[in-house]
């Protein structure tokens, strides 16, 4: 029989067990060199597997491409890595060759006879290209490749790994050829992303199901220690191929210290030690007592950090934190689908008309804190095309009810005298801001006279019924993956209409005609007019009423140097620098 | 007593299949294709449906009348369940982890908290209630059962909150997260048991009185018994019963771990998992855990029956 006795006695027990356990004093590590960061959750070391943010930035710790963006310079700029210089392109821009950096290694790994790295080759790109397209893999960056690369389709249609692609050929060991189809200037853009790293086949091999927790790469850091959704531990690889801090960068770079390490060996620091915290609380609370370099700001905290002024506020002034303010290359809109028989069509006025109906500065007042900023063309700043011209639908009430009278719904009521109702689909069911953000939406509207109705949906729905086309207006957003103005313009292709990127299935044959232009053409003024005339045209049709661009705030800590955000690249961890603290 | 415990082990079937049908239709029917999330922004429609075709999201949800009735369970949620009946949980759509690695890895964490909270929680709780017992209608009494109230009448994050910011932020007595060593579970383990340990004093308090005003204890007190004697011997034995229902049908939180708790000091557990995957809608994770909490829920029941029969020779299991 259980008696009080053992009860008590298992109790008291574990409790003893506990207060003895608490009486261990907790391990203080040194922070000579060593970055404490925020990570999240990521997907593990396979670059082929790298769509999101947190397992991009943790492939580039460890792996490297062809080439990177320039760390500092403005506007953004590729530059060779583990090629030797940009890559010599044929004059009918199908044949890119790349000359690979000789004495760039593996690290030494079991995965390798012997135990001994060895020397990355063109094959080894070749090999890390062909897994990005392989349908047994699935990769969700194989759009890179998948419909430019010479013969890339076919092969992967056929399935056979073995076989070679026609569009990638080793010259020799260090001269690597990739063919298009077709030109696609954007191929320098993509090879930067981290899809595209080269991994070693002995690795990939050797860990098979478990090669995603065991990074064998060429890059500034190695995977010291690694507990899923708690930390993650990288020291120096000292096999990493010779690489200096930049000696160039934007104006101002040099007056904000960003140039004082320029011509020192990379990785400046260490050992980098990310935690893996999910709430916000904790998160700040690590931040302000110093344990972590940098925070990002979220809604909730930042009229504590930030000023009425938006600069920071005296408190965090006063412990030497300073305030980052980025603009991404991010747009939020409001999708109309072209094919909706109210919303649709050739006669854009009740889409003018919604847009004008929306207070955007507002919007990024009470909604955003002022973090976002209202959006005046398809393409955010940044990049190439974007122009500072007016939104021709600035928040007008009159001029809302006069467009709206025009495209047959005076005073919000059709020619029968019947309620116009709208639905517009969001994601994010059951969340806060969700709701708020519909509700102002709503609000706005009703002043026109338009009875809105607002439906929350999960994400994965909401991904399916954009993508097939089955909503009247979505709220929608787009990150951009390259700092080119065709990664925007892409969404108003008619041929990328559903289940394609082109979700409100926008088709206009003049849009088409430029897309079709500029989609080939390199980087030059006369493709920028034509950004421009393209963005004209989508203005006037109105597909999307614009939203905001996205302002990143952050903060970070006095002894956190050589931090400038870079929306495009995730490798910038091998140039900070921690100062002893 | 077999036949009552085949009995109410059978009952975790229904049980089983009803909650993870549940979950199924929250997650999957209510919450749609993962496969457009799965496959990422700039996916093809061949990518899609290359996806929605290996993962099976584009059979029937319940039952196939396609192929009928060979295929007939060549369905969505009857080739989950075969799954998990299989021992097979899948794999997060987040991590790519398998689902059992991860159930593996996040036990011990989820332990290091909830054993040594539910050990202290249970001791300070039950001698807590015997000292009001003890001293009832007394100030003592009356101040044990005025904080108690009070504290659980305040939520545990204001707790978690005040602790992380002054105890750790500022007076720097804890760490402010992590899981490194003992001491870092300090702080959750006193914010746990300070947010949990009042209901229990109250519940114990009133177990204990019950017992108090039996003829039992009077007439043990008319025998001359000491009073420390009746409320040890006697009196803590007799309500065991309540006591320990309430204890085992706590035991499969221990598994589960602490929502909060784990989330907000870094506790790479089984509870943070859940809170992770839910707003990622990682379905395998969810049904996993799910598909396992509900048996050991049922389990635990039966083990508190059998505990009942145990303890109190008048209880017969039929």
């Amino acid at each position: 029989m259980l008696s009080v006795g053992l009860l008590t006695r298992i109790a008291a027990a574990g409790s003893l067990l506990f207060f003895a356990l608490a009486g261990c004093a907790p391990k203080q590590e040194s922070q000579d060199r060593t970055l404490h960061l925020i990570g999240g959750d990521f997907r593990g070391f396979d670059p082929v597997d790298s769509g999101d943010v947190s397992t991009a930035e943790e492939i580039c710790r460890v792996y490297e491409g062809l080439l990177e963006y320039s760390y500092l310079e403005r506007p953004y700029k590729v530059i060779p890595r583990l090629a030797e210089a940009l890559p010599e392109v044929s004059d009918d821009g199908l044949t890119y060759t790349f000359r690979l950096r000789k004495g760039v290694r593996f690290p030494d790994d079991k995965c390798f006879p012997g135990g001994k790295g060895r020397d990355v080759t063109a094959h080894d790109f070749i090999y890390s290209f062909k897994r990005l397209i392989d349908p047994q893999i699935s990769s969700d960056g194989d759009w890179i490749f998948i419909h430019h690369v010479l013969g890339a389709k076919e092969w992967a249609d056929k399935g056979n790994f073995q076989a070679p692609v026609p569009g990638f050929i080793a010259v020799d060991d260090h001269t690597l050829q990739i063919k298009l189809a077709h030109p696609y200037p954007q191929l320098l853009w993509t090879l930067t992303m981290s899809f595209t790293f080269v991994v070693p086949r002995e690795a990939v091999e050797f860990y098979k199901q478990d090669f995603r927790s065991h990074p064998v790469g060429t890059g500034p850091f190695r995977l010291k220690s690694w507990r899923r959704r708690y930390r993650i531990e990288y020291d120096r690889n000292p096999f990493f191929s010779g690489q200096q801090y930049p000696d160039v960068g934007a104006p101002g770079d040099r007056e904000a210290g960003l140039l004082e390490d320029a011509g020192k060996p990379l990785p400046i620091v260490d050992r980098i030690i990310e935690y893996d915290v999910s709430e916000y609380y904790t998160f700040w609370q690590m931040f302000l007592s110093g344990q972590i370099a940098a925070a990002g700001l979220n809604k909730d905290y930042f009229q504590k950090a930030i000023a009425p002024d938006l600069g920071l506020s005296d408190e965090l002034k006063q412990r030497g934190i300073r305030l980052y303010k980025t603009p991404e290359p991010t747009i939020l809109y409001i999708a109309f689908n072209m094919k909706d028989p109210a919303v649709g069509g050739q006669n854009p006025q009740l889409r003018q008309a919604f847009a004008c109906a929306i207070d955007v500065p507002k919007l990024c007042e009470v909604i955003y804190n002022n973090r976002y900023t209202p959006a005046h063309s398809p393409i955010p700043p940044g990049i190439g095309g974007h122009t500072d011209k007016p939104y021709p639908y600035r928040y007008n009430l009159d001029r809302a009810k006069q467009l709206i009278a025009e495209a047959g719904y005076a005073g919000g009521r059709d020619k029968n005298n019947r309620p116009l109702r709208l639905t517009l689909m969001m994601a994010g069911a059951g969340s806060t801001d969700a709701r708020q953000m519909g509700e102002f939406f709503t609000d706005h509207l009703r002043a026109i006279g338009v009875d809105l109705v607002v439906q929350q949906l999960s994400f994965a729905e909401y991904l399916r019924r954009k993508q097939e086309g089955h909503y009247q207006i979505a709220y929608a957003g787009w990150v951009g993956d390259y700092p080119d103005a065709e990664n925007f313009l892409k969404l108003f292709y008619g041929p990328n209409k559903c289940p394609g990127v082109n979700a409100t299935n926008y088709e206009n044959p003049e849009f088409d005609a430029l897309y079709k232009r500029i989609s080939v053409m390199p980087d030059s003024p006369e493709r920028t007019a034509l950004y421009e005339q393209m963005v004209d045209i989508v203005l006037a049709d109105c597909p999307w009423a614009l939203m905001t661009y996205p302002l990143t705030y952050g903060l970070y800590q006095p002894w956190f140097q050589n931090y400038k955000r870079h929306p495009f690249s995730y490798a910038g961890a091998k140039y900070y620098k921690v100062l002893p603290h | 007593m077999t036949a009552y415990l085949i009995r109410r082990l059978l009952s975790v079937v229904p049980i089983m299949l009803g909650v993870l049908m549940l979950t199924f239709l929250l997650f999957r029917v209510i919450g749609g294709n993962p496969a457009y999330r799965i496959a990422g922004k700039n996916a093809t429609p061949e990518k899609i449906a290359q996806i929605t075709r290996d993962r099976g999201y584009d059979k029937p949800y319940f039952v196939n009348l396609q192929d009928f009735p060979s295929q007939l369970l060549d369905a969505q949620f009857p080739r989950l369940l075969g799954r998990l009946l299989r021992g097979d949980f899948g794999e997060s759509i987040t991590t790519k982890e398998k689902v059992s690695d991860i159930l593996r890895k996040g036990i011990w964490p989820s332990l290091c908290v909830t054993l040594p909270l539910f050990s202290l929680n249970l001791l300070l709780a039950v001698a807590l209630a015997l000292l009001a017992a003890y001293y009832r209608n007394t100030w003592v009494d009356r101040s044990l059962v005025v904080l108690a109230v009070m504290g659980m009448s305040v939520s545990s994050l204001v707790y978690i909150m005040v602790a992380q910011y002054w105890l750790a932020g500022e007076w720097g007595l804890f760490p402010v997260w992590g899981f490194e060593n003992p001491y870092y579970l300090v702080l959750p383990v006193l914010i746990g048991v300070i947010a949990g340990v009042g209901g229990s004093v109250r519940f114990y308090r009133t177990i204990v009185l019950d017992e108090m005003y039996q003829d039992y204890v009077r007439t043990a007190r008319a025998k001359g018994v000491s009073p420390q004697r009746i409320l040890f011997s006697h009196v803590l034995r007799n309500a065991l019963i309540p006591i320990l229902t309430n204890v085992i049908i706590a035991l499969p939180f221990l598994y589960t771990g602490s929502l909060l708790l784990e989330s907000f000091f870094g506790i790479p557990g089984l509870g943070r998992m859940l809170v992770m995957a839910i707003p990622n809608g990682d379905e395998d994770v969810i049904y996993a855990e799910t598909f396992l909490g509900s048996i050991l829920f049922v389990l635990a029941n039966t083990l508190t029956d059998i505990a009942y029969a145990v303890a109190d020779p008048r209880i017969r299991l039929k």
